[in-house]
């Protein structure tokens, strides 16, 4: 043991000097937050960060009672409803369409690859300011004017819901890339053997990802539908800059960290509100994601 | 039976030349809108090239004192600088101590360290603005870079790696009289560059994209990040919508770049995360 | 919340010459741990001061205006005062959330600008100085309404700067090939919206949410009722529900533009010919008329039965952060810019965009404001004049009531309901703001 080898002396010492750092500064910007939020949310804190009104749990009572943020919760779990399967779906294809080319494979990953170093901010610009402006020459309306239909105002109309077809598209866009990236690497796992066995007796294009292909990525599968999960509950950067304008953000499409955001953070300052808000969102996605952490027994690992 | 296989590839090529299309429109988008006039922008008709390329806009971005352009690209350069080599650093180290430092406690510190993983950060950003409020760190460098050092994913993945690393290696250097400190420096890290590269590329695009933190704790023209600067003329009023795409432009060049060079340890990084095993 | 009167300026809508990009690269980092746009020395300053000899420094926040030449105007004043050192910043994006997030820290300003004066938490929070022995003599000169929407608790908080309104404007030229006349009532609106709706072109643009974020106001003062009525819920008679639901039936007869790439605050809808009639605020009428000439007239939103006309108008009010380094340093600054020096007053109301002065005996000196539809604007002020908003009236209200207007027009929900619906919201905030 590598111990025993340097005494046990120097062990308690050195496992600070390497540990201590990062662990003081987690406990410093994460769980003293927290705590602190905890705190925040049984007293009234308007503008203030240090209150002195006691008011128990009436800011989560106003919270749950609140129907913008029963809206936010509503539209995490459309946007969820949205995003997870088409990314999942889209994501996987891809992989496996790259997989199976040999010719030019590294191009074409990298063309599905490219958009991950993009950010959200950009992307948002692009998808409202050219692709979805609701304007003539925008590319989603210039492309309906070729069969004649009138230019739509994406963005401002709520029937049919169209903004869902920008936010959820441009998402896409971001995040395809990434997830194939992990369908790539398990389907490299995957071993050959299996294929040749496969095709031995017979099977063909469909039947083989049926029955060889798609069992193997089962894991990577449950990981890929977790780590979905937890981005679309924290989606924040496209929804705000393709929605809000002049700091006002309508009530459709308005997810939770949106909401809180402009309860805690703007002109409301509504700090008491908004902690109560924090830690109900904490708690559900921390419920959310030990249940799966359960499922895909990553703790159980170690 | 090879007529279908002939049909599958045809399939596939067809789906992957759409896909291609598709993936890289929006970049080409974001080219043209940054090389157009303003009024060939709000013009009617659509038209797959500007009728003229407009190079002012390159000036334009740069030379407006009311657009801290320059300015937000050197905090946006300076914050994933820091924030990258601040992350190795730590959690490097931390990683290494977990996985090798037998002390008592590890496995409780190890614990609290991965259950933090299961709350976002994100959701955490009001907690984490009335701590950084009250430390008078808001509108600040220190404020935009320091919270975001900590990052237990890359504690969590280098304590992984390091675990799987030869022991042997390790133990010679123990023989030879290294203490943990010189074994880690000198043996451990100089083994470790290519998983490094993988976290700190990582790293550095997750920090140069960050948006909500540093719009939380961003709040004068001084202390905006590119993402931030972007995002204020978008969502507030823009005028000149072509500058604005010159200006995203300019903010996606160098990670562009560095991605296609980088994307070997880049994809590596991400299989490596082990989350697809 | 309520969107600004006024909303910040935009991107590079000029170029200003005094600093360029390599200027702004070279800033040094070491600024970077202060941004309060104090120098370095002004803890040694504030210091010097309270002891008597020395200067204060003072640090002036303003959002990002849009005409050429205002932020070089009000560094200028800044210079030219003799008892401090005042650094001006200027701020383009959400400016209310960044300031209102800044009171909290000391990286927040000495003096700032706020649209309608403080909110009401930032008074009860003790977060702004008290103002009101600054005024003397010249508070009879002040606009009445801006004076009294800010003030509270017989306090005045802020120092009106200059006023700015929303208006109605129209295409003389297209009306009449239509055989229209300017609508003076509301269903003379809706009636001409329909008439004036051609294809591509549209009758009237309200801004890309149809008008949900602005026209809720103005379509309450229609029909005689408000927001607030004192301390109480101004909106619960009965012609509220029926005068928000004009706003869907424009909506639904497609007589509203909508999808534009500029919003509400710019001219560029009405110029272009996209829309007949717009609503926009006083600020764009230069433009307006370098692109149309005389082409273009302005009316107030119209009345509805038992209503009156009506535009809303706002003003900056320059508020003293409790935080200051030196509150009294701040304060007289305060007085010497927004109150004794009249001429930079009229400077900054006219020289820079289209502005109304703040203080009645500056009105007929303001020389953009004297004929034409600059001047009927002008006009309108005292005659149709509200607030924008009541001081009560929360950023909890403005949420809740911005959310409600964007289901009645958008969605086409039941406006009494919703209306309903709204009422203990306010009442809840009312009772938390006056307690």
């Amino acid at each position: 043991m590598l111990g025993r080898l340097r005494g046990r002396q120097d062990v308690n010492l050195w496992f600070w000097v390497f540990v201590g750092p990062f662990f003081a500064g987690l406990v410093l910007f994460i769980y003293v937050p927290i705590g602190w939020s905890v705190y925040l949310s049984f007293f009234e804190a308007y503008n203030t960060v240090t209150p002195t009104e006691f008011v128990g749990l009436a800011n989560y009572r106003d919270m749950l009672a609140d129907r913008a943020f029963r809206d936010s919760l509503l539209t995490f779990v459309v946007f969820a409803a949205f995003i997870v399967p088409t990314t999942f779906a889209l994501s996987l294809l891809t992989a496996v369409l790259v997989a199976r080319t040999r010719l030019m494979q590294a191009f074409f990953r990298s063309v599905f690859f490219l958009p991950v170093a993009c950010s959200y901010v950009v992307a948002a610009l692009i998808w409202k300011m050219s692709i979805f402006s609701g304007m003539r020459s925008g590319v989603a309306n210039a492309a309906l004017g070729l069969v004649g239909v009138s230019p739509v105002p994406w963005l401002s109309i709520t029937d049919p819901p169209w903004y869902w077809l920008v936010i959820v598209s441009a998402r896409l866009w971001l995040q395809v890339g990434f997830y194939m990236i992990l369908f790539l690497a398990a389907l490299q796992r995957v071993p050959a053997n299996l294929y040749e066995a496969a095709a031995i007796d017979g099977a063909e294009g469909w039947q083989v990802f049926r029955h060889i292909t798609w069992p193997q990525l089962l894991p990577a599968s449950t990981a890929v539908l977790l780590l979905l999960l937890i981005n679309a509950f924290q989606a924040f950067d496209e929804f705000y800059n393709i929605l809000s304008s002049f700091g006002s953000y309508p009530p459709y499409a308005r997810p939770p960290l949106v909401y809180l955001y402009y309860t805690a953070l703007g002109s409301g300052q509504n700090f008491g509100d908004g902690s109560a808000g924090a830690v109900i969102l904490t708690v559900m996605i921390a419920v959310v994601a030990l249940a799966q952490t359960r499922l895909l027994r990553l703790g159980g690992r170690d | 039976m090879l007529h279908e296989r002939r049909r599958y590839a045809l399939l596939r090529w067809a789906l992957l030349l759409v896909g291609t299309v598709l993936f890289l429109l929006p970049f080409y988008l974001l080219l043209r809108g940054a090389l157009s006039t303003e009024a060939d922008l709000a013009s009617a008709e659509w038209h797959w090239l500007p009728p003229s390329w407009e190079w002012g806009n390159l000036a334009a971005v740069f030379g407006d004192r009311t657009v801290p352009m320059g300015r937000a690209l050197l905090n946006s350069t300076v914050i994933a600088v820091t924030q990258t080599i601040g992350v190795l650093v730590l959690s490097g180290m931390a990683g290494y101590g977990l996985a090798r430092i037998p002390y008592r406690w590890s496995n409780a510190v190890f614990w609290l360290i991965t259950i933090t993983l299961l709350i976002p950060a994100a959701v955490t950003f009001v907690p984490s603005f009335v701590l950084v409020s009250s430390l008078g760190w808001i509108s600040t460098l220190r404020g935009l870079i320091i919270p975001g050092l900590f990052q237990a994913l890359a504690t969590f993945l280098f304590r992984q790696f390091f675990l799987s690393f030869p022991k042997e290696i390790e133990e010679a250097a123990a023989l030879d009289g290294l203490s943990w400190w010189g074994t880690f420096w000198r043996v451990v890290v100089p083994n470790s560059g290519g998983f490094a590269a993988a976290i700190g590329t990582i790293t550095f695009i997750g920090s140069w994209n960050a948006f909500l933190w540093p719009l939380v704790i961003g709040r004068t023209p001084d202390s905006w990040t590119v993402q931030i600067a972007l995002s204020t003329y978008l969502t507030a009023q823009t005028s000149q919508i072509s500058q604005l795409f010159m200006a995203a432009l300019i903010a996606i060049l160098p990670l562009l770049l560095m991605f296609l060079f980088l994307q070997r340890w880049i994809v590596q990084g991400v299989e490596r995360t082990g989350i697809s095993d | 919340m309520a969107r600004p009167l006024r909303p910040s300026s935009s991107l590079s809508r000029r170029r200003m010459l005094a600093l360029t990009g390599a200027g702004a690269l070279g800033a040094s980092l070491a600024a970077c741990g202060d941004n309060t746009g104090r120098g370095t020395s002004a803890s040694d300053d504030a210091g010097a001061a309270s002891g008597g000899g020395g200067r204060p420094t003072i640090a002036q926040w303003y959002h990002q205006y849009g005409e050429a030449g205002t932020q070089e105007a009000v560094e200028r004043y800044a210079a030219d005062y003799p008892d401090a050192d005042v650094t001006v910043s200027w701020k383009p994006g959400d400016y209310d959330q960044s300031t209102a997030a800044s009171l909290l820290t000391d990286a927040g300003p000495d003096v700032f600008e706020y649209g309608n004066g403080p909110t009401i938490d930032m008074i009860k929070g003790g977060q702004v100085a008290d103002l009101t022995d600054l005024f003397g003599d010249t508070l009879d000169d002040f606009t009445p309404s801006l004076i009294e929407r800010m003030s509270y608790d017989g306090m005045i908080w802020a120092v009106p700067q200059v006023l700015d309104m929303q208006v109605l404007v129209y295409r003389p030229s297209l009306l009449e090939q239509a055989g229209i006349e300017p609508p003076q009532q509301i269903p003379d609106l809706v009636a001409a919206a329909r008439e004036l709706s051609r294809g591509d072109v549209k009758g009237l643009f309200l801004g890309n949410d149809g008008g949900a974020g602005l026209l809720g106001g103005p379509m309450l003062w229609s029909a005689g009722l408000d927001y607030l009525d004192e301390d109480q819920v101004g909106f619960e008679a009965a012609g509220a529900a029926e005068a928000l639901t004009v706003l869907r039936t424009l909506w639904t007869d497609e007589s509203l533009l909508l999808g534009e790439a500029q919003d509400w605050f710019d001219a560029t809808a009405f110029t272009s010919g996209r829309a007949a009639m717009q609503w926009t605020g006083l600020w764009t009428f230069p433009a307006i008329s370098e692109a149309l000439g005389d082409d273009f007239g302005a009316i107030p939103w119209p009345a509805m039965e038992g209503g009156a006309p009506s535009v809303p108008v706002g003003a900056y009010g320059s508020c003293v952060s409790t935080r200051a380094q030196d509150v009294e340093a701040a304060r007289e600054f305060v007085r010497w810019l927004w109150i004794d020096q009249t001429d930079k007053q009229l400077d900054f109301a006219t020289s820079y965009g289209f502005h109304v002065p703040s203080r009645a005996s500056l009105v007929p000196e303001a020389d953009v404001l004297t004929s034409g539809p600059a001047a009927d604007a002008a006009a309108y002020v005292t005659e149709y004049g509200h607030a924008q908003t009541p001081l009560l009236w929360t950023p909890r209200c403005a949420t809740a009531w911005n959310d409600m207007m964007s289901r009645v027009v958008r969605d086409g929900a039941d406006a009494q309901a919703e209306l309903e619906a709204l009422v203990p919201i306010v009442e809840d905030e009312l009772e938390r703001v006056t307690a």
